[in-house]
């Protein structure tokens, strides 16, 4: 099997896989259209001390629009926030803040503003463009016992961002990520990443994230349980009127 | 014993010179080697104890939440209006800067702070200063966010808007010189653009041991010109001079080299090289000084007597061994005391200091009389033929004061008496500005960050409770502004601060909303809502990971340890009053660790004193075989120590850790002079000089060298021109301690001794 794989990274090499072509074999993989997902989200801080959330989620055209709900701890609950993506202008986020009983927008103008509080930030969870990122196979290794591609990202110079690069180890023949090292712009590792997936319906599904901020030394752990595909959740559901709804 | 090894080295120096020369001269170099091997650290907080209450409570704060005493850098000129997109665009470049330091955890800034902001339902969270070049609509928009935000401004802004301050906060205590010289670097190429003020204890805990240094090196050389100086004038013979210096710098260099050695044999921190130390080569200086003045000035008297050079060293030598053996001694016991200090370091320097001494001992007592015995010396020369001014001087002074024994005795003792009621007002503290004279460049910058910014210091309070009670964080509100009402506090933070911007925001920035919500629900949904976007980091500094303990943080302008205590004791009381059931408070913070260990340092350098003194008590008592000699060794020493801080306390200077430290060294200094007199007394009423003559002979034979050592060491009281405040008490102190102890001796000793001389004849006799 090993054999196989290398056989079938040097072959692609021979036939010249780039690392724009390695990119857009990943945006094409199939995808389900939308999803719902119970997560269980574990911080843990340098000396070990943890925080676990629990969350439900339901996302669509690949996490372009989600809705997340907290389930506990008990002082979340109810509150929920919902994310539109939107190519032309800025995103819109909004949360329900049941104390409050109020819905308010807001805003991480910073990419590499936290995500909930996480160890990812809003650049970590967005697809990478080949219009902000220069791509290059730098080579090849095995995670895990699976052939993967190193695919390194540099950002391009009008990018502003918090990185310097990015090596991620992609399965050469699934194209999903199963690691990741996000370095500074000195060069120095920032963050570690793993990626878990299982198949279902045809599609590989996340199912495990772990997140470490080495110069930190703060990590982030995502579950995903209880995973639905293709609902035909329609998109008028990602409105702030189901905010204030906690679905069963 | 002391018979057999006085002839044994007598004899090395006498007969086999040359030999005995290069042997010391090998030796020393050997052991002087060691001097590669000393390890030099330059941090102040490494030298602290950590096992004091406070310093517990403080490192628990620390480990809990970041490091809490900032470095303050502001720059600006005044007058102007510092909110300009030049400026700020600067401020965004030190920002990032400071970040890249390998000791900073934290840069706290105008670019790295955020603002809350709040329209039509519409909250952000961003960041103060959204990018590097901001144009004129964002700097206004930028400069009324500060207006309407004081809580913000305060820290990061001058009252007059004319400068940014930008905070630091350490990574931990382990190189403050390293944070401070980087720091340094970086400002140094901007210094024409802008007028820059520094402060923060990192800063000054950074900044101090390389000034010391600078101004020790520096008025070190001058005291040991003027010492050559005044050496040369009444020694009148270069070679004389040189004699005495070869002593000084052999003795230094063995101490160094020993010290090096300790340390690389056993790699222990009592044994680096720390601030403290650089005044243990001036205080070797003075005491091999005191040996070699003692045996050359005896020397030249011998040598004019007898006109020739052996006789006068065997009488020298004779005399002088065992004073000389008694001295360094008694002083190296003084110096051992130190090991029961706090200090981990005064371990090795009272041991290191001790093997100086000890080692100027053994040169004073076979190096220095080869010296001298190899010098053909010209008996007809004035230095030799010929008393000193000084010479004549003492045995004047000496007629006089052996004229009316007892009406010196009497003077002396009211001085001592009268002078001993100050040490009731003495007053026991430290202010850290106090450190430095007044228009040195860090006074002035603590006073100008005290004055325009935030402060240069802060007293923490840390608060354990349930931190998303509305009631307990109302009860934080009310703590911090009680803190607020103190003169000397600039503003204070804490994680109510945050809740209760958030609360204003979320209610579309409404001002009436600028409170801590009333249910634990809303604290929570404000939680929850600022992790959507902010950093899971920013409120580390302020609140545990379980909401469980925050801090209160108050800056303030540098002020004393008394009144530091007195502030916390009267929140402590506010505290109690208001009731805390549900939280539990205590201060902490730099300053309340730096009282315990002012305290602590004072009461061990006055234990080491004592210890001292009894220790001196006890030896001589042994050598000088009876307990009466033993009493009268202590008289002048324990009278300067009377003398010392009851002038402290007439005068008010106050007794901090440095003083009371430097007074333990620096008495060491002065043991020696009663010594030698009791010493000449004893030879003198065994050789038969009568008890009509005995004291005038030992004040003219004693009196002089003592003052020779005491004028000669007046050298080192060029200190007293350093604007570093440490440096002056111990040119001060130096001054002093030669002046009580020799005119202790010359005049309350010489007194006693003349008006007991019978009775003390017949004991010397015995």
């Amino acid at each position: 099997m090993k054999n196989l794989a290398i056989i079938i990274i040097i072959i692609s090499w021979m036939f010249g896989l780039t690392g724009d072509e390695l990119v857009q074999k990943m945006d094409d993989r199939i995808t389900p259209k939308d999803s719902k997902v119970d997560m269980v989200m574990t911080l843990t801080n340098k000396k070990g001390k943890t925080r676990e959330s629990s969350l439900r989620s339901t996302t669509k055209d690949d996490g372009a629009k989600q809705i997340i709900w907290f389930l506990s701890p008990a002082d979340d609950k109810g509150v929920s926030f919902l994310k539109i993506e939107h190519d032309d202008k800025d995103d819109e986020m909004r949360m329900w803040l049941p104390a409050f009983k109020k819905i308010r927008r807001i805003s991480a103008s910073k990419r590499s503003d936290s995500f909930m509080g996480s160890d990812m930030s809003y650049e970590d969870m967005s697809t990478r463009q080949s219009n902000e990122f220069k791509f290059k196979i730098i080579g090849s290794e095995f995670f895990k016992d699976a052939s993967c591609y190193l695919l390194e990202s540099k950002p391009k110079e009008h990018i502003r961002t918090e990185y310097g690069h990015h090596i991620t180890w992609v399965d050469s023949t699934l194209f999903v990520p199963l690691k990741e090292e996000s370095y500074d712009k000195m060069g120095k590792i920032i963050k570690e990443k793993y990626f878990i997936y299982t198949v279902i319906n045809k599609y590989q599904i996340l199912t495990e994230i772990k997140v470490t901020n080495i110069q930190k030394n703060h990590s982030t752990t995502l579950k995903f349980n209880n995973i639905e595909l293709d609902r035909g959740v329609k998109d008028s559901y990602f409105h702030e009127r189901y905010l204030k709804r906690l679905p069963k | 014993m002391t018979h057999k090894l006085k002839r044994w080295a007598l004899n090395q120096a006498l007969e086999h010179s040359r030999r005995t020369v290069l042997l010391t001269l090998f030796i020393t170099v050997i052991i002087g080697s060691g001097v590669r091997f000393i390890f030099l650290d330059d941090n102040i907080m490494n030298m602290l104890p950590k096992d004091i209450d406070s310093r517990r409570i403080w490192d628990e704060v620390i480990e809990d939440f970041k490091y809490t005493d900032f470095m303050f850098i502001a720059f600006g000129n005044s007058g102007g209006n510092i909110l300009n997109s030049e400026a700020l665009s600067f401020a965004w470049e030190l920002s990032e800067k400071f970040d890249d330091i390998p000791h900073v955890d934290e840069v706290i800034s105008i670019s790295t702070l955020n603002r809350m902001d709040s329209d039509d339902g519409f909250l952000e969270v961003g960041d103060l200063m959204p990018h590097k070049n901001m144009t004129e609509e964002e700097v206004a928009s930028l400069s009324d966010y500060l207006k309407s935000n004081s809580n913000i401004s305060s820290r990061i802004l001058s009252k007059d808007a004319d400068y940014i301050n930008i905070i630091l906060r350490p990574k931990s205590d382990h190189d403050f010189p390293g944070m401070v010289a980087a720091v340094s670097n970086i400002t140094a190429s901007y210094q024409n653009q802008y007028e820059f003020h520094f402060g923060g204890q990192p800063h000054l805990t950074g900044a101090i041991p390389a000034l010391i240094k600078t101004e020790t090196q520096q008025l070190m050389l001058l005291g040991l010109f003027i010492m050559a100086a005044i050496l040369l004038i009444n020694l009148r013979s270069l070679p004389a001079v040189g004699m005495v210096l070869s002593v000084i710098f052999l003795s230094a260099l063995s101490m160094m080299g020993f010290m090096g050695w300790v340390y690389h044999f056993t790699q222990t921190s009592r044994f680096t090289f720390s601030m403290v130390n650089t005044s243990m080569p001036i205080v070797l200086l003075t005491i091999a000084n005191s040996d070699g003045v003692h045996i050359l000035s005896r020397f030249f008297r011998e040598a004019r007597k007898h006109k020739d050079v052996k006789k006068a060293l065997t009488m020298t030598m004779n005399q002088l061994m065992l004073p000389i053996f008694l001295t360094s001694i008694t002083t190296t016991a003084a110096f051992l005391t130190m090991v029961s200090s706090p200090i981990a370091t005064m371990t090795g320097y009272g041991a290191t200091i001790g093997f100086g001494i000890l080692w100027a001992w053994i040169l004073s007592s076979t190096y220095l009389p080869a010296v001298i015995h190899l010098k053909k010396w010209n008996m007809q020369n004035t230095a030799i033929s010929k008393p000193s001014i000084l010479e004549n001087l003492i045995h004047r002074f000496g007629r006089s004061i052996l004229e009316y024994p007892k009406r010196i005795l009497a003077t002396g003792v009211v001085i001592v008496v009268v002078s001993s009621i100050g040490i009731w007002f003495i007053n026991v503290e430290v202010n850290i500005i106090n450190l430095f004279k007044p228009g040195n460049e860090i006074r002035e910058s603590t006073l100008f960050l005290d004055r325009e910014m935030a402060g240069s210091m802060n007293l923490i309070v840390k608060v354990e409770g349930d931190l998303k009670d509305p009631e307990v964080l109302n009860k934080m509100v009310d703590i911090q502004n009680y803190i607020s009402k103190f003169p000397t506090v600039n503003t204070t933070f804490s994680i109510a601060d945050v809740i209760k911007e958030m609360h204003k925001s979320i209610m579309d920035n409404d001002p009436k909303f600028e409170t801590i919500p009333e249910t634990r629900g809303k604290i929570n949904n404000l939680f929850t809502m600022y992790s959507m976007s902010g950093d899971p980091d920013d409120f580390e500094a302020l609140v545990n990971y379980e909401y469980e303990t925050g801090l209160i943080t108050a800056m303030m302008q540098s002020v004393s340890t008394k009144e530091i205590v007195i502030m916390a004791d009267q929140i402590k009381a506010y505290i109690e009053e208001m009731g805390s059931e549900k939280f539990i408070t205590e201060t902490s913070g730099m300053m309340m660790f730096l009282k315990d260990f002012t305290n602590l340092v004072v009461q061990s350098s006055i234990n080491s004193i004592i210890l001292s003194i009894v220790i001196i008590l006890f030896i001589a008592w042994i050598f000088f075989r009876h307990w009466k000699f033993g009493l009268l060794s202590v008289i002048p020493l324990t009278s300067a120590v009377i003398l010392n801080f009851g002038l402290m306390g007439w005068f008010g200077v106050d007794l901090s850790h440095f003083t009371a430290l430097l007074t333990s060294i620096i008495i060491g200094v002065g043991v020696d002079f009663a010594i030698h007199y009791i010493s000449e007394f004893i030879h003198y009423s065994k050789n038969g000089i009568g008890t009509d003559e005995i004291s005038r002979q030992v004040v003219d034979d004693v009196g002089y060298p003592i003052l020779l050592d005491v004028f000669s060491n007046m050298g080192f009281g060029a200190l007293i021109a350093s604007s570093l405040i440490p440096l002056v008490h111990m040119g001060g102190l130096m001054v002093f301690a030669m002046i009580s102890t020799s005119l202790g001796t010359l005049t309350i000793l010489a007194s006693v001794m003349e008006i007991n001389k019978q009775n003390l004849y017949k004991t010397g006799n015995a």
